[in-house]
């Protein structure tokens, strides 16, 4: 027999009725938490004072601490002179390869797999992705980020999104890829097409993050800036032109919660697995591509026939089409590569956030052929309008403002 | 014997699942931590029991694709038992999904999680007199501590389908 949904109803009631009792309710000191820190007056100052924290812990840690403190100097000092000395055969092309630039004082310039490959991969990104997941997991486990989700919400809605969407935008600066696949607890195709496009597009990952901290640091303001003003701006067009609705959901806040020890080991240690099985491979594959691309004048070739799209459109140098094609593979490295490159500091932004923008990184792009390959090709055909557009406009941003 | 782990977001199934096979799935403090379903697995006196983690669903009608995988992950599983995790500061809304897994002929097990939380809330059930009228096995549990997972376990063999029309009856003698 199967019941209507109101016998079950009734019936839920009358059982309930008969085993649960209900005591005088105490307002405990989470709600107190609870209350402050979503009401907009002052949830939107403890907020605020989240995001910094959390974005200057991030800092500190990762870049000053581990990467500047100790492994610039393992890898810049030790590492790099002494393979530029024992490794064979210097100027040949596997010496190019491996180790890279024979002249290079840094494992920025020097580029080869095993120098500048594996300083990127385990000497900036991670201990920014440590550092990253660590205090992204204690705001999970606390039941911070759906009350985040509660203050964003009237943002949010402007912009065809449920204030829920923050969660997939916060799991994306971790990783794009988790990102993507947080996106499918929203209903409706075009809340998906919406989200998972602003993603791949805007949303740069931990590991780009820590790189661009330790390279950028001057700059960091302006690219967030830019990417943030650029999601918003897309956001606003896509709702525009996508056919879709974007329903209310109702939306459970769940109580705040001690994060339990083993539940934040166990998580923070999921999640860099993935890191070691993924991106290390990634990063060192993307510097022999990348070399080998070099050594076969492709690149040169590349960055003088776009010469006037990078030039005189974007407003970047040349070479930059180099670390373009890094990018394809992972953006760390391509962050990593434009560092090296002779620019002004507008140019060093334009080009970071083209970086960004630009093609989402191979596993992402695998991500998103998984979720359908229509929305694929939707999204790249946004994709590639906002790098045009907006790469164009930061450009012109940069003429009048007298930078560029 | 394959069990599935059904019920709203964030009542702690995956932390349920992770205490009973021992397998690492994430899990947070928020709705829709799960959206693909993990699987594991344990032995109960003897036997080895598949379980699956299923991506939590308000009810059978899915509205996004997370539900969607877990409404599909109960018809394939025709021969599974359930166990329909409820939080229980929320119980009544959490016996609407369970109702509708009894009606589709399931045998379910009600684990009623969170416990600690109703506590907190002064809510008290009597989890005898629950499991008496709705005539399947019910347990309280704690699943971050661990409180009641070793007895949810064991009471997985107990669970048989039952006919709704019969707790009608029980509610109304």
């Amino acid at each position: 027999m199967s019941l209507t949904v109101d016998e079950r109803w009734d019936l839920i009631d009358s059982i309930a009725k008969k085993t649960i009792t209900y005591g005088r309710y105490k307002e405990t000191l989470k709600d107190v938490i609870g209350e402050l820190t979503v009401k907009p007056m002052t949830g939107i100052p403890i907020a605020i004072t989240t995001m910094y924290a959390f974005w200057s812990i991030f800092g500190s840690f990762a870049g000053t601490l581990f990467t500047d403190g100790f492994f610039v100097k393992l890898f810049d000092e030790h590492w790099l002179p002494w393979m530029q000395a024992h490794f064979p055969g210097a100027g040949g092309w596997l010496y190019y390869i491996i180790v890279g630039d024979p002249a290079a004082d840094n494992c920025f310039e020097a580029f080869g797999m095993l120098t500048s490959g594996i300083f990127v991969a385990i000497g900036v990104v991670l201990p920014a992705i440590f550092i990253f997941y660590l205090m992204l997991t204690l705001l999970e486990d606390v039941g911070y980020l759906p009350r985040l989700a509660v203050l964003v919400d009237t943002v949010l809605h402007k912009i065809g999104l449920h204030g829920y969407a923050i969660v997939p935008t916060i799991l994306a600066l971790g990783c794009n890829v988790p990102g993507v696949t947080a996106t499918r607890i929203l209903e409706t195709r075009k809340e998906r097409f919406v989200m998972m496009t602003l993603l791949a597009i805007f949303v740069p990952c931990g590991a780009q993050l820590g790189i661009m901290e330790e390279v950028v640091p001057e700059s960091m303001g302006l690219i967030i800036l830019y990417l943030i003003i650029g999601y918003f701006i897309t956001g606003l067009v896509l709702n525009k032109i996508i056919p879709g609705i974007s329903p209310e959901i109702l939306m459970d806040v769940p109580p705040y919660q001690k994060p339990l020890l083993s539940n934040v080991i166990l998580k923070v240690w999921v999640r860099m697995k993935s890191f070691f099985k993924t991106a290390i491979p990634f990063v060192l594959l993307g510097c022999v591509i990348v070399n080998v691309l070099y050594l076969a004048g492709f690149i040169q070739w590349l960055g003088s026939t776009f010469s006037p799209v990078f030039v005189t459109w974007f407003g970047v140098p040349e070479a930059t089409a180099g670390p373009l094609v890094a990018a394809f593979l992972r953006k760390d490295l391509a962050v990593a590569q434009l560092s090296v490159i002779e620019m002004s500091a507008y140019q060093m932004v334009t080009a970071v956030v083209l970086v960004s923008i630009y093609f989402p990184c191979l596993a992402t792009f695998m991500m998103l052929l998984k979720e359908g390959w229509k929305e694929l090709l939707g999204s790249l055909a946004v994709l590639i309008s906002v790098v045009f557009l907006y790469g164009g406009l930061l450009h012109l941003i940069g003429i009048l403002a007298g930078v560029a | 014997m394959r069990v599935l782990l059904m019920g709203h977001p964030n009542v702690g199934k995956s932390v349920v699942f992770n205490r009973l096979t021992g397998v690492d799935v994430i899990a947070s403090n928020y709705p829709g931590t799960t959206v693909e379903y993990a699987q594991g697995s344990t032995r109960v006196e003897g036997e080895d029991v598949t379980v699956i983690d299923v991506p939590g669903t308000f009810s059978l009608e899915p509205k996004d694709s997370a539900e969607k995988v877990a409404v599909e992950m109960l018809e394939q599983e025709r021969g599974a038992v359930v166990i329909s995790v409820i939080d229980s500061s929320k119980v009544e809304r959490g016996l609407y999904l369970t109702l509708e897994l009894i009606e589709r002929g399931y045998p379910v097990i009600l684990a009623l999680n969170m416990w600690d939380i109703a506590k907190d809330k002064m809510i008290d059930i009597d989890v005898k007199k629950l499991s008496r009228i709705m005539g399947i096995p019910v347990v309280s549990t704690i699943a971050i501590s661990g409180d009641g997972i070793r007895k949810l376990a064991s009471l997985i063999k107990e669970a048989k389908p039952i006919k709704v029309d019969e707790i009608v009856e029980r509610v109304g003698s």
